[in-house]
């Protein structure tokens, strides 16, 4: 299991290497998709299964409206890749400075630091972050209520700044 | 430092770093916005997790959702711009400078 | 604006900054921040100009930046020491890289370039809600951590020395602003680790100065200097008004922008740092050189005009004048209050 998370750590940093190199927005959120899918075996490896199915379930679903957003409106004749050059050299700098500092940092590392710490869970019901989610309907109810209202307040915010077709002066779209 | 802080840590600085150094695409810059909140998504769920603090998991959900707002709005400004400007590449925004 | 919507928005505004006030963790403090970008950011693009559009979208990046770096800079602590706690955060790295995002989110001279641009694109209103209220809730956040001080000295400096000269060069009144507010916020983080009420005393005179000169701006309808050079014919009073409330903001003596600035010098020179001490006071000459020229084209001066263009006076005005009144009063004849104003803003 620890090998298979630490695949994972590594798959979540060369997804955001992709992503930042600065590629086009295609790959850039095909490489997010890959980073939400390392995070969320990276957070199964560690025992939150529910954050990790709401991490694949809700935050991929999202990432797919980007992606799709992202077609629409960044099309380019010639986009962009990771192989084509200033993106490759990118993607080289990045990797070489995340190496190094790993590199610095090793001595640091212990041997129990790789260890997932997920213990006691044959005595519980529910897994802790279950639980831990579902303090919100309980104690936690102030922080579900202004969850709630940001995101009626993302609608208004949405529709205000989407709005305007009537007016102002140049209009490409 | 664990090798798990050491991945959210690099994660969100390359995520920074690619923000405040490529930025051709509007679009770009907000994935990039997007991949550092992933990276304090997966901090926070790792922190809860790995040092028992249960009640703790409700906060990446709480960022979940306000990340979600945050990029409903950045998409939004994105559409706005693209209607102004006519494009969505960062170097167009340049009414303002003098 | 539905103002249904605008209610909602202002409420949203009002709820931001409550909650990073109240906030003792960082997490509900990110909250607030964010609260707070999201409700301004319809009010800024409300004319769907395409220099309102751009501006929104210059300042939803930075915000949105730095208010992720905050949370992972509290993120790291907590991992580090495992607290979530504003007051507790004690571990150096995390606290400088607040302070830093923080120096973002309010502009602050490094990361300062992106407020002249904002401000330019807003209308004066917006600017005004802009450059008072988004203040307050980063400045709550910045009173209760701990950075390094010479950091923090670097900060004040440079902002000083930046809003200074970067305002010299410019004739519209919108970045002129921007720049001025560059300046007073280094004023206000120069002070901060030795005397927090200071701090805070700068910052509502600060408010209540900027408040004032927006509304007067906005009587006028002026965004550039050309403008304000036929203000006399708008509103004879407050042109003649407008110079004293330009030298308060440059801190002349019996006006009471002159308050902040004497107490923070001689605090400075109380902490042993008469270095910066001079550098500050000197920087705030160059402030002075431009609010001068603002002074001297809406009052020393009389541009030729046409008789018709000189009778906007006979015409009534449409805004209401008590908020200017209140605040005009207050940053001129406020420097007898000092020892009031400071009782009242020690804590």
């Amino acid at each position: 299991m620890t090998y298979i998370v630490f695949l994972f750590l590594v798959g979540l940093v060369l997804g955001l290497i992709a992503v930042a190199s600065n590629p086009s927005p295609y790959f850039a959120a095909l490489g997010l998709v890959v980073v939400a899918g390392m995070g969320c075996g990276v957070l199964v490896g560690h025992g939150g299964s529910f954050l990790s199915l709401v991490l694949f379930l809700i935050y991929l679903g999202g990432m797919l409206v980007v992606f799709a957003y992202s077609a629409a409106l960044a099309a380019e004749p010639y986009p962009e890749t990771w192989g084509s050059r200033p993106v490759a050299f990118y993607m080289m700098v990045y990797l070489l400075g995340v190496v190094l500092v790993g590199w610095a940092l090793w001595g640091g590392w212990y041997e129990g630091s790789w260890v997932s710490s997920d213990e006691m869970f044959e005595f519980s019901v529910v897994r802790g972050d279950v639980g831990g989610v579902a303090v919100m309907y309980s104690s936690g109810g102030g922080l579900l209520v202004i969850g709630a209202w940001v995101l009626l307040l993302t609608l208004f915010v949405v529709l205000e700044l989407t709005r305007g077709l009537s007016r102002g002066a140049l209009r490409a779209v | 430092m664990t090798p798990v802080h050491f991945t959210f840590s690099s994660t969100f600085i390359l995520g920074l770093t690619g923000l405040a150094f490529h930025r051709t695409h509007l679009l770009s810059a907000l994935l990039c916005l997007e991949g550092m909140m992933l990276s304090l998504f997966v901090a926070l769920s790792l922190w809860s997790l790995q040092f028992n603090v249960t009640n703790f998991s409700a906060a990446p959900m709480l960022l979940l959702a306000f990340s979600a707002c945050e990029a409903g709005a950045g998409l939004a400004l994105l559409v706005a711009t693209a209607r102004t400007h006519g494009t969505d590449h960062l170097q167009s925004l340049s009414l303002l400078q003098c | 604006m539905n103002p249904y919507i605008l209610a909602t928005l202002l409420f949203g505004l009002g709820l931001g900054t409550t909650i990073t006030f109240a906030s003792s963790h960082w997490l509900l403090a990110w909250m607030g921040l964010e609260i707070n970008t999201l409700a301004i950011l319809p009010l800024m693009a409300r004319h769907h100009h395409p220099r309102a559009v751009e501006a929104t979208t210059k300042y939803f990046l930075t915000q949105a930046t730095a208010a992720a770096t905050i949370l992972f800079a509290s993120t790291t602590n907590a991992w580090l020491t495992g607290q979530w706690d504003i007051l507790q955060m004690a571990h150096p790295i995390p606290t400088n890289m607040v302070l830093l995002s923080l120096a973002l989110k309010i502009g602050l001279a490094p990361m300062h370039s992106w407020l002249p641009e904002v401000l330019q694109g807003l209308d004066l209103t917006t600017g005004l809600i802009l450059s008072t209220w988004q203040k307050l809730a980063p400045f709550a956040l910045l009173l209760q951590i701990q950075p390094n001080t010479s950091i923090l000295i670097f900060l004040g400096l440079t902002s000083t020395l930046v809003g200074g000269w970067g305002g010299l060069n410019q004739t519209q009144l919108r970045k002129i602003l921007a720049y001025s507010s560059i300046a007073h916020l280094g004023w206000m983080l120069l002070i901060l680790q030795f005397a927090p009420s200071l701090t805070l005393l700068a910052l509502l005179m600060y408010i209540i100065m900027t408040s004032s000169l927006f509304l007067i701006f906005k009587l006028n309808q002026a965004t550039n200097i050309n403008t304000l050079a036929t203000s006399w014919a708008k509103s004879p009073m407050l042109a003649s008004i407008a110079p004293l409330l330009l030298l308060s903001l440059g801190g002349l003596p019996p006006l009471s922008g002159f308050m902040p600035k004497w107490l923070i010098l001689q605090e400075l020179t109380k902490q042993d740092l008469p270095l910066a001490a001079t550098f500050a006071a000197l920087t705030a000459l160059l402030s002075l050189y431009f609010y001068l020229r603002l002074s001297y084209t809406m009052a020393l001066t009389l541009s030729p005009n046409s008789p018709t263009g000189t009778t906007p006076w006979r015409l009534p005005h449409l805004q209401t004048t008590m908020p200017m009144t209140i605040f005009t009063a207050l940053s001129l004849f406020m420097l007898p209050l000092t020892p009031a104003t400071i009782v009242l803003l020690t804590f």
